[in-house]
């Protein structure tokens, strides 16, 4: 499994759900690609992220299967992760 | 052409363009140059220092020249944060800050500080109560805008002064670039505050971050003492000194400039109500500007639909893009209208005649548009 989050740095939404996806790695082993909505123009158009920010896009072999966009809570994200993928907690 | 654009820039004062020119022309010298040519640049800076010192309330030393808002903005944030990470690493402030006081705190979530957004009540205002229960040992800065640019929202910087003043080791930033020009503030309340000369018929180019005496931030550009030690590079003379100019000119009856506005206003909400639209405005907002709401129509398409007939008004501020609006979100917490919303921005050269000619296009508009779809 693997997330690209499509962020930008002048947005607050951004900020907000980057303590709660940091809190989630800390927790499971997730594979994030971030990328930035300016900075990686050429490389975000191909996801077609839309207007609200940010982005996470759920991948398995290439294939999309979850898209959240956003803010949302720590466990409403989690929940929805394990919809579609199974996640695995880091040893602590 | 009708321009109701006005928060996002001014067109600049013909007497202010007049100063820049003379100064450009006559005061050739670098301020830093020993010689007369030097010495003479050196007295207009500081002359106009001295003016802008007067008219904002502070010290000559507490002015920090800047190319703007963003600049200040980014320069308080990272320059506190940068000399007081010692003391904490926890920032507090809110979703109606312009893009260049959140840019730069992501920039500081980067580098590992800690970052919360203070709640905002049903108008929009700053919840205190959430203020003091976020407020940490370890906060080292709050930002809070005076105004939000979008919806026009004025906090109470002195109820939120207060609060932190509990915390003696948490500075107050506060951006006060929509407010500075349009009406007398108190800034002895913050530690620091972001101006622009381009909000109140100045320049583009020159700006100011007001810096409480004795506080001690960390420059962005290095470069030794130039009027200030943070804030090097060769003194924009003319710049400053139509900054000086701009802000006398701004506070020259501005009671009276400002009660105009309240009255353009009131006439165009008026007119506006009874349009199938809502406002999103509140009495807690500045009476210089107007957003609302516009149902199944794409505010750029409104934009531009407006643009055809001369007519200039904005979505979501200058400095933003795609996302919806968090300012309109945090009043109406409603993402429709968060995504639907322009905002018209007064001035006290706005006339009645424009407001009419206005609402007459953009109600013909709102029909045409609704009936295309678009």
């Amino acid at each position: 499994m693997k997330v690209v989050k499509i962020n930008a740095i002048w947005c607050s939404g951004c900020l907000i759900m980057n303590k709660v996806w940091n809190n989630i790695l800390k927790k499971y082993d997730i594979e994030t690609i971030e990328l930035d909505i300016d900075m990686d123009e050429e490389e975000v158009e191909k996801y077609n992220p839309g207007k609200i920010l940010p982005v996470f896009i759920v991948f398995n072999d290439d294939k999309e299967l979850l898209r959240i966009t956003g803010e949302i809570k720590e466990e409403e994200m989690i929940k929805k992760l394990k919809g579609v993928c199974e996640l695995h907690e880091k040893d602590i | 052409m009708i321009y109701l654009d006005y928060s996002a820039t001014t067109p600049v004062n013909e007497e202010v363009i007049n100063t820049y020119s003379k100064v450009c022309r006559e005061y050739i010298g670098n301020p830093n140059s020993l010689h007369k040519l030097g010495v003479e640049a050196k007295k207009l800076i500081d002359a106009s220092t001295l003016q802008i010192a007067k008219i904002l309330g502070v010290k000559t030393s507490e002015i920090i020249y800047t190319s703007g808002s963003s600049e200040s903005n980014n320069l308080a944030i990272k320059g506190v944060c940068s000399k007081y990470s010692n003391r904490g690493k926890h920032i507090i402030t809110t979703e109606l800050e312009h893009s260049s006081v959140i840019a730069p705190i992501s920039f500081l979530q980067k580098q590992g500080f800690e970052v919360d957004f203070v709640e905002l009540d049903e108008n929009g205002l700053v919840d205190l109560d959430d203020l003091k229960n976020k407020l940490r040992d370890d906060t080292i800065l709050v930002s809070i805008c005076a105004i939000n640019s979008e919806v026009g929202v004025k906090q109470d910087l002195k109820a939120i002064s207060d609060i932190i003043r509990t915390n003696p080791k948490t500075f107050f930033h506060s951006d006060v670039t929509q407010l500075i020009g349009k009406d007398k503030v108190d800034l002895s309340m913050l530690d620091l505050a972001s101006i622009s000369g381009q909000k109140f018929y100045g320049m583009k180019g020159i700006g100011a971050l007001i810096k409480r005496e004795g506080l001690v931030i960390d420059p962005l550009i290095h470069g030794g003492k130039s009027t200030t030690v943070f804030r090097s590079g060769t003194p924009a003379t003319p710049l400053i000194v139509s900054l000086a100019k701009a802000l006398r000119l701004a506070y020259e009856n501005y009671e009276e400039k400002y009660n105009k506005v309240v009255e353009l206003n009131k006439y165009l909400i008026d007119k506006l109500s009874k349009l199938d639209i809502s406002i999103n405005s509140n009495e807690y907002c500045l009476p210089h500007i107007v957003n609302l709401s516009i149902k199944n129509i794409k505010p750029e398409t409104m934009q531009h639909a407006l643009e055809e007939y001369d007519i200039y008004i904005s979505t979501q501020t200058a400095c933003s893009k795609g996302e919806y609006s968090k300012a309109v979100y945090a009043v109406t917490r409603d993402k429709d209208k968060a995504t639907h919303s322009i905002r018209i921005s007064l001035s006290y050269l706005t006339t009645y005649e424009e407001l009419d000619k206005f609402i007459e296009i953009f109600s013909k508009l709102l029909d045409s548009l609704n009936i295309r779809g678009e």
